[in-house]
């Protein structure tokens, strides 16, 4: 059995503890967010924060992630509303900035790797508040274990969405 | 649910409009096709295909004026089904954009016209155009009779029918009324292009748009991005198992011994083997990955050697490929010179060419396939064209299409590789099904993905281009020499040894599949006196050869043929623009007649910073440290879309480093029908353009493709990403549709070699531009 936290709720996982943490998510525990992309931790689309931390759960086996916290896209929300402190009423129906403002920018094409993007986004984000174009790319491309690859070619429409996101939170949220 | 009926039926431009009956409460303007949305609904009904004929089959407008839309057709991040015909039918019917509440797509139960996901705007959209105007005049006779006033003292606004000092809504219309519209289509509902709506109803001037050319958000991002989404790879059924497939070791090479499964280390797992086909399933997805890769270890194959390698591939279309085996194709466009025409009294001639690319998906194929012990088939996938792809499952099971229903959900974006139905996966997940007795999920890992999927072909092009004495083309002649464009037999069927459609081949009565190299780049330069242009093609590469049957399979990717014979024209016309001391920009101006091309070419000139001055620049050298730069220039006309295109590059000689530094698109396509998303796809389209031109090329040795993952095929990064101005010229006055992103993805090639030119002085005639290609295009 391993104990992991996903998205602020503690799981005991069956498992065995060499299980990439992809394949945990997403057939133990119904965590559907991260994607299988090359199992290999070339491309990003299985991206999830580990403490804060962007990991690929593709290579990550479980047993190195216990007493962390692990966040996918679908826990961003309730990340944003714990960050700032909301009531439920108050964060009811929100989506994170990030999530928001890939929403406005209409960023995704296919979407697939927009998983990953989103929570690289959001690591860099949250230790950068308003960063330039130069860094945003860089986050992207040599941050990780390999750049976030986008097969449609969404990367200006993600500059224009992390940008947002960065309003966005600097605002406190979407309204 | 009727109370009464009243079988009067009328013909409103020849479709037959009925009352079925009357409704106690709610409201209809057409049959519901008695399908509960959900699957379960879906599959206990027994009924898997739509009657198409009942426009509920493409819209269905409730009494509460809410419009749902049926499309066969599928998203793959365009987005136009969710936003263009959403856009299309409200405009058609002069409803707000906000009444489109649904859009149900691609389900072969639950969508009733088939065919692929291509040209979506181009003639699929005047489907569901022509849909809504038969629809929109049922009400207008409906609204006629109501009012007791003419049919012609009628008009529609925002929902609101008016005439004779009374008004009433489409629903208000509708209510309390089971209607029925028959309307009249053509086509085969499991073949490739499936339906068309044929008949005349009066669509709407264009000139009355007001739904059509605003920027409406696609509808199907914020669930995606708030995770809300089932995904193909997500859907879940009780019992499935994890399977993943053991491919042979080359394209050639048959199965001598299936590997067993180390059952102490993985207990649950075991070997399957039909035919060639070798996978291991277990309800452990992990534990099938790991003793897949123990398996693959252990199967024995044939050796097999047929493939020229990637290295040797031009040469081998240059040298040993026979050209003459199957007809030749001479472009539509070719024309002799008048008498009296300058004569050519300097001439550019060069070949050019194109690899093999992947379309490359970020997420490998996967399909959950249910084939229950009563016959009936399941695949939940994603396809470009699941009613074909029924029909491809059909086939190879020896059953009736009706046996067979896909049900689609959204995957990775791939770019045309499954138009044709089948992109991977689901065949060998309805065998595996059908083997076992309860549901397979077939997940593709990456190197599945790269050496089993089909690719866009690759072609040598010899392009020679005649000048007279002031410099303008006298004579252009070009021969494109590749293998054809589609092979839509899935692999799983072929490696099964199961029946399939035929390979490509010259009698082969489909055209999609009939083995010919059309001239697929539409002739833009009018004022050229002769023009030639030839397509030679030939058999897939390694297939005849392999005793699966199996080559480089190719498929059409993005613009296909057009990018790979667009490519050799526009850089060729780059480096005769340069013969005649020209600047390529002018020069394109000079030959072009279409007041379109004339147009974008000289917002181009503004738009990109453009320096009016002859190739190569006065700065251009090909050795050293020091970065060169240069500019360049193309054009397509694709599908009734006009775009151009202009690159700046940064050449490091020396290292044989391009950086592309800034890209600008101009486009004319006509009707713009949501500049918001046609900005977006061209943003896009333009990289994934780049990143063909700088990085990508299929490797292959003897035996078997060798880029197996994002190491070996790498693409674009965010990094190398060039500033990007993309600049919408629409031009609705022309009153009709060109297509998006598909010119911005194969545009940027060309400019980009042209650029090459301009910054080095040596001409970029392959792609991609990566350092070793570089450095030999230097030394030349």
């Amino acid at each position: 059995m391993t104990k992991l936290k996903v998205n602020g709720v503690d799981r005991d996982v069956t498992s065995a503890p060499d299980t990439p943490l992809l394949y945990v998510l997403r057939n133990e525990l119904d965590v559907m967010t991260p994607k299988f992309g090359c199992g290999l931790a070339q491309c990003g689309a299985c991206s999830v924060l580990a403490d804060g931390e962007e990991i690929r759960s593709c290579i990550t086996p479980i047993s190195a992630l216990e007493g962390k916290e692990v966040t996918t896209v679908d826990g961003l929300p309730a990340r944003w509303a714990k960050q700032k402190g909301l009531s439920a009423e108050q964060a009811a129906g929100k989506l994170h900035p990030v999530q928001e403002a890939w929403d406005q920018e209409q960023v995704p094409q296919c979407g697939i790797c927009q998983f990953g993007m989103m929570i690289k986004v959001t690591e860099l984000l949250e230790h950068t508040p308003s960063p330039t174009d130069a860094q945003i790319k860089a986050a992207l491309t040599t941050s990780g274990p390999s750049p976030h690859l986008c097969r449609c070619g969404s990367y200006a429409a993600i500059l224009d969405g992390a940008h947002r996101a960065a309003r966005l939170m600097a605002e406190g949220g979407a309204k | 649910m009727s109370t009464t009926t009243d079988t009067e039926t009328v013909l409103v431009h020849g479709a037959e409009f009925s009352r079925r009956g009357f409704l106690a409460t709610g409201g209809v303007l057409v049959v519901s096709v008695g399908l509960a949305p959900g699957m379960a609904g879906a599959q206990a009904s027994g009924t898997t295909t739509l009657d198409a004929t009942r426009p509920a089959s493409w819209i269905e407008i409730h009494a509460d004026n809410s419009v749902v839309i049926r499309t066969g057709k599928c998203d793959f991040g365009q987005s136009s089904i969710y936003t263009a015909y959403r856009q299309a039918v409200a405009e058609e019917l002069s409803m707000p954009f906000s009444a489109m509440k649904e859009t149900i797509t691609g389900d072969t139960d639950r969508t009733p016209d088939g065919g692929g996901t291509f040209g979506l705007l181009r003639f699929n959209l005047l489907n569901l155009r022509k849909a809504a105007a038969y629809t929109r005049e049922a009400v207008l006779d409906l609204a006629a009779r109501k009012f007791g006033v003419a049919r012609g003292d009628l008009s529609i606004s925002d929902g609101v029918i008016s005439g004779g000092g009374k008004s009433a809504t489409y629903g208000e219309l509708i209510a309390g009324q089971d209607l029925q519209l028959t309307i009249p289509v053509s086509g085969e509902v499991t073949a490739m292009m499936g339906l068309s709506v044929t008949g005349n109803p009066p669509l709407k001037p264009t000139s009355q748009y007001t739904v059509v050319g605003k920027s409406f958000p696609n509808p199907i991002i914020r669930p995606k991005v708030a995770g809300k989404t089932v995904w193909v790879g997500d859907v879940k059924l009780p019992g499935m198992v994890h399977a993943r497939m053991v491919f042979p070791a080359t394209l050639g090479s048959k199965l001598v011994e299936a590997g067993k499964v180390d059952a102490a280390q993985y207990p649950n797992a075991r070997t399957v083997v039909i035919g060639n086909l070798v996978a291991v399933v277990s309800p452990n997805e992990w534990e099938a990955v790991q003793a897949a890769m123990q398996v693959a270890g252990a199967t024995k194959w044939t050796e097999w050697k047929g493939l020229p390698g990637h290295d040797k591939l031009q040469d081998y279309f240059a040298k040993q490929v026979n050209w003459t085996e199957v007809p030749s194709t001479k472009s539509q466009f070719s024309k002799a010179a008048p008498a009296g025409s300058p004569a050519a009294v300097k001439t550019h001639k060069a070949a050019y060419f194109m690899p093999y690319f992947k379309h490359a998906p970020i997420s490998p194929m996967v399909t959950l396939a249910d084939v229950r012990p009563d016959g009936s088939v399941t695949l939940h996938t994603h396809s470009q064209n699941p009613q074909y792809l029924r029909s491809h499952v059909a086939k190879m099971l020896g059953v009736s299409n009706d046996k067979v229903v896909v049900r689609t959900y959204p995957g990775s974006g791939h770019y045309g590789r499954s138009n044709g139905g089948s992109a991977g996966s689901e065949n060998e997940a309805v065998l595996l099904s059908r083997e076992l007795g309860r549901p397979v999920r077939v997940q593709w890992m990456r190197a599945d993905e790269m050496q089993w999927s089909t690719q866009s072909s690759a072609m040598l092009s010899q392009v020679t281009i005649g000048l007279d004495a002031s410099g303008r083309i006298a004579t252009y002649a070009a021969e494109h020499r590749g293998p054809p464009m589609q092979d839509d037999r899935p692999i799983g069927a072929i490696l099964a040894g199961l029946p399939t459609i035929d390979a490509p081949n010259p009698d082969n009565a489909n055209p999609f599949y009939k083995l010919a190299t059309p001239i697929a780049d539409r002739w833009v330069y009018g004022a050229v006196p002769a023009v030639d242009e030839t397509g030679f093609s030939t058999y897939q590469i390694g297939e005849r050869a392999s005793p699966l049957k199996v080559g480089l399979r190719d498929h059409s990717m993005r613009t296909p043929i057009q990018f790979q014979q667009n490519f050799p024209r526009e850089t060729a016309m780059s480096e005769a623009a340069a013969l005649a001391g020209k600047d390529p920009l002018q020069f394109r101006l000079d030959h072009v007649t279409d007041p379109r091309f004339k147009a974008i070419l000289e917002r181009l000139r503004q738009e990109s910073g453009w320096t009016t001055r002859s190739s190569p620049a006065p700065t251009a050298k090909a050795t050293g440290t020091r970065v060169v730069r240069g500019q360049g220039v193309s054009i397509m006309l694709r599908d009734n879309g006009y775009w151009a295109c202009a690159a700046q590059i940064a050449v490091t000689p020396s290292t044989g480093e391009v950086k592309v530094e800034r890209m600008t698109l101009v486009a004319d396509p006509g009707i713009m029908v949501n500049p918001m998303q046609l900005k977006r796809q061209a943003e896009a389209g333009c990289l994934m353009g780049v990143s063909e031109a700088l990085h990508e090329e299929v490797t292959f040795d003897e035996g078997t493709i060798t880029s197996v993952d994002w190491s070996g095929y790498p693409i674009l990064t965010a990094e190398q990403m060039p500033e990007l101005k993309i600049v919408l010229a629409g031009n609705a006055s022309v009153g009709n549709y060109g297509q998006g992103s598909e010119s911005a993805n194969a545009l940027a090639a060309p400019a980009i070699a042209a650029a090459f030119f301009d910054a080095t002085g040596k001409p970029a005639r392959r792609l991609p531009l990566t350092p070793d290609h570089v450095k030999a295009m230097l030394r030349a």
